[in-house]
């Protein structure tokens, strides 16, 4: 015998979605770790990484599609290429030589070029590539030829680069390379404009149309 | 009845923890032209999240569409690309308006726009932006009327009133029947769309669809109208998107 089943019954939805890969936020720290960084600086700083990964692993999207690669200098060292929340396995770092700045931009704006091609190549969306400089120096290598290329990277859209200045740091140095206004980190804050940082691109890895870059006002870690 | 049409809007996971309501609106209406034929009439549009006024822009968006639609439709006219742009103008100076009596820039009342108009044998379709209008091109194969409208970073489309020549607005006329029509916006994109290979994802439609083409009364409609809000909250569907997602369906086959 049939059972009568009611329309009411009939299950509605679907469960076959499309198999998409995840959209990308890559986010490239350029982290100065010459000899003046040495001592509580680079372990705040090192402090402040770990949170940096704690904080983004507290939210499911973020976790998928936010990407971090670091760049050490100096020397110009790729202490980790880019990967997701998950994989990135942020190492103790030490501090060495000398503060090649300009160096280090152009490996951090060649890194993201090339990681945008990859994700073209393999069909995955992707949000505006962010590189984040960090330093408490003053640049020992030719710098004019990064900052050209920050300004047209910045004009042509292809990536978002924010310049932090610990003590110490020639900021107005950091104005001339970023197009940006660079901020001065409040004493050792680092923990906190990570916490920061993370804030801001959970906002960005989740869905924000029509925003050109929507960041969190920089309270708390900055001097104003 | 012959359409069958359900459609909601959904506020995503993530203005949900922000309180940030939805800002996504869809509105539809099935109507009698002079020759007692029935139309259909969708329009969606996604307010974008970094406009104040996004939830008032879509809504009032989808709302004028209709509105206007509907009154060219029952003077007896044919929807044509020219009555679309100037239908989108009105739109965009009652935005304007808007925006200049709460003194902010039109920006602020930034969206995108879907829609259609469907009668017997003709159909017009139109869109600004992300997202996307959905066919079955007759031999139950799901496709694009266009593909998403983004730029080269996933979190930038175009909006109605990023232009008052509206360079962005789509248009298009199809002389043949289409028997069944879904719009989604972006948050939904996903999941419905296969991005790499840019077509449709058969199965989601098809699963939808199926059910659609059962209702046989309005009272069925009603309780598929339901049904889809539901399913757009299902823990399935939020593990997926974040963001705030409409879903219309309409069909005029039988099951």
């Amino acid at each position: 015998m049939d059972e009568y089943i009611s329309f009411e019954q009939i299950p509605f939805g679907s469960d076959n979605f499309a198999e998409n890969p995840e959209p990308r936020c890559p986010c490239v720290l350029l982290l100065d770790t010459s000899g003046s960084m040495g001592g509580l600086p680079i372990d705040q700083l090192n402090e402040g990484v770990r949170t940096f990964k704690q904080e983004l692993m507290q939210d499911p999207l973020a976790t998928k599609r936010v990407e971090v690669a670091i760049v050490t200098f100096g020397p110009v060292t790729v202490e980790a290429d880019f990967h997701t929340v998950h994989n990135f396995h942020p190492r103790e770092l030490d501090t060495t030589g000398d503060t090649p700045m300009g160096a280090a931009i152009n490996m951090g704006i060649e890194m993201v070029a090339r990681r945008k091609k990859e994700y073209k190549d393999h069909g995955i969306a992707y949000y505006k590539p962010w590189i984040i400089l960090i330093t408490d120096g003053v640049p020992t290598d030719e710098w004019n030829r990064a900052a050209m290329n920050v300004k047209e990277g910045e004009a042509s859209k292809k990536f978002a680069f924010f310049a932090i200045g610990v003590e110490g740091a020639n900021m107005d140095i950091l104005k001339l390379i970023s197009v940006r206004a660079p901020l001065k980190l409040k004493g050792l804050m680092f923990r906190e404009f990570f916490m920061w940082l993370s804030a801001s691109m959970k906002m960005v890895s989740g869905k924000n149309p029509g925003a050109a870059i929507n960041l969190l006002p920089p309270s708390g870690w900055s001097e104003l | 009845m012959i359409w069958k049409a359900i459609g909601q809007s959904v506020t995503g996971t993530s203005h949900a923890a922000t309180d940030k309501g939805c800002e996504d609106a869809v509105c539809y209406k099935v109507i009698k032209d002079s020759d007692n034929n029935e139309v259909l009439i969708c329009c969606a549009s996604d307010g974008a999240g970094s406009a104040q006024y996004a939830a008032l822009a879509s809504e009032y968006t989808t709302q004028q569409f209709i509105d206007k639609l509907s009154e060219k439709v029952l003077d007896g006219f044919i929807i044509t690309e020219a009555i679309v742009y100037s239908i989108a103008e009105e739109v965009y100076e009652g935005l304007k308006n808007e925006a200049d009596l709460k003194q902010v820039p039109v920006n602020e009342f930034s969206c995108t726009l879907l829609g259609c108009c469907i009668t017997d044998n003709r159909s017009a379709f139109f869109q600004i932006g992300d997202g996307a209008v959905v066919r079955n091109d007759g031999l139950d194969f799901y496709t694009a009327v266009w593909w998403p409208q983004n730029g080269e970073y996933l979190n930038t489309t175009s909006f109605l009133v990023d232009d008052p020549s509206f360079k962005d607005l789509r248009v298009t006329i199809i002389y043949e029947r289409v028997d069944e029509v879904a719009i989604i916006t972006d948050g939904l994109q996903m999941l419905a769309l296969n991005m790499d290979g840019g077509v449709v994802h058969q199965p989601f439609f098809a699963d939808l669809f199926k059910v659609v083409r059962m209702a046989e009364n309005e009272d069925e409609v009603g309780i598929l109208q339901l049904k889809l809000e539901e399913f757009l909250n299902t823990s399935q569907v939020n593990n997926r998107t974040d963001d705030d997602k409409t879903l219309f369906l309409a069909s005029r086959l039988p099951s």
